[in-house]
């Protein structure tokens, strides 16, 4: 049984409201990621997990990066006191500020490890139609991109989890899900010390 | 210029004395008076690259090409054209739509595309909202990643459209369509 809404997540609700939003179009963005998947699509001829695990690296990436802005755009110098309040901010404050869209977090597994980000719209996949050639409907996650920013951002902040979609609207799902598991808290590594 | 045709989409007329839905011309025919259209589009553009031509500057700007052909006393063709030289054709059918939709039609595409529609004594303006309409989904349609435009090239095997959204889309245009309607 998900919890009340702690205090936290009307507050990251509120944190990610102020953000302003920079002179992007959003079509740009989205043309330019449809692109880059169909490209994948064609470059690995269709092999769709290779396509998503490529999405999911390039993603990795971006996130490693994009975990600075996020940080001194919302204005958070305090850590999240456990992985519930790490799940709002993420959706109401990081997927705000970059995307102006708040997924609903829900479905969490009884030890607090595992919840689900719910898309009700996912800016990304606007006009999106998935080929028609029997195999992506089943095996591409448009999206997947997504999995790797979290996985990459949440890294830098000493959370290694794991992310990926369970269902996609594009495919004909009723819902578009990503499920996200807390694998473990990364110890600070102190550098070898200089003898 | 390519006029290979991307899309058609042909809607049952209401036949009066039988009381059913038919399509009034086959599918043939009807591809072959979609093509037909095809040199009024080519004409009409070459009298309005004559900056003096009466209303071509207008006609120009907005892409309207307006009542292309009277087919006979029932079929007429009504064209619009993009700046990409993607063309639409509505083929409606003019005796009305006595019960619901009485409406013949076709759409294509590069050559031309659109529906077939029912409708008496269509004022100039009439089929803008259809033209609109199509051009939105023809957006959307190019909006998708998957839909590679150069495969509907003749060189690319002339490919049609696919995509069932568009598909969707214009059987709903085709359908909602009757004199009046300013929006789709």
């Amino acid at each position: 049984m998900p919890r009340e809404p702690s205090m936290s997540a009307s507050k990251a609700a509120r944190v990610g409201e102020e953000g302003r939003v920079d002179k992007v179009n959003a079509e740009l963005v989205v043309l330019t990621y449809g692109t880059i998947v169909a490209q994948l699509c064609k470059d690995f001829d269709g092999d769709y997990v290779q396509v998503n695990k490529q999405l999911d690296k390039m993603g990795y990436n971006i996130g490693l990066r994009l975990i600075e802005d996020y940080l001194a755009k919302s204005n958070t110098m305090r850590r999240c006191s456990n992985f519930r309040e790490t799940a709002d901010s993420l959706a109401k404050i990081g997927f705000k500020i970059f995307l102006n869209i708040s997924p609903t977090v829900t479905n969490w597994t009884s030890d607090n490890k595992q919840f689900s980000l719910i898309f009700e719209e996912n800016p990304l996949a606007d006009f999106v139609e998935l080929p028609d050639d029997g195999r992506a409907q089943d095996e591409l996650w448009y999206s997947n991109i997504f999995c790797g920013v979290l996985r990459g951002a949440l890294e830098m902040v000493q959370m290694q989890v794991e992310a990926h979609f369970i269902s996609d609207v594009l495919r004909g799902n009723d819902t578009t899900e990503m499920r996200v598991s807390l694998i473990r808290y990364i110890d600070d590594e102190l550098p070898p010390e200089d003898d | 210029m390519q006029n290979n045709p991307l899309h058609i989409t042909i809607f049952p007329s209401y036949d009066t004395t039988t009381q059913t839905y038919s399509p009034v011309r086959t599918p043939l025919q009807f591809s072959l008076l979609l093509s037909g259209t095809l040199d009024v589009f080519e004409a009409r553009s070459r009298h309005l690259a004559n900056p003096t031509a009466v209303g071509g500057a207008n006609m120009l700007l907005s892409g309207d090409f307006g009542l292309l052909h009277a087919i006979d006393d029932r079929l007429a063709a009504y064209g619009f054209e993009t700046n990409t030289g993607v063309k639409f054709v509505a083929v409606v059918d003019m005796r009305g739509r006595p019960a619901k939709n009485a409406a013949a039609g076709s759409g294509g595409g590069r050559g031309s595309s659109g529906g077939g529609i029912g409708g008496v004594g269509l004022r100039d303006n009439e089929l803008k909202p259809v033209f609109r309409a199509v051009q939105t989904a023809y957006v959307r349609l190019l909006q998708n990643p998957f839909y590679d435009p150069d495969e509907t090239t003749p060189l690319a095997g002339a490919k049609r459209i696919t995509s069932r959204k568009f598909g969707d889309e214009m059987k709903r245009i085709g359908e909602t369509w009757m004199p009046g309607v300013t929006a789709l």
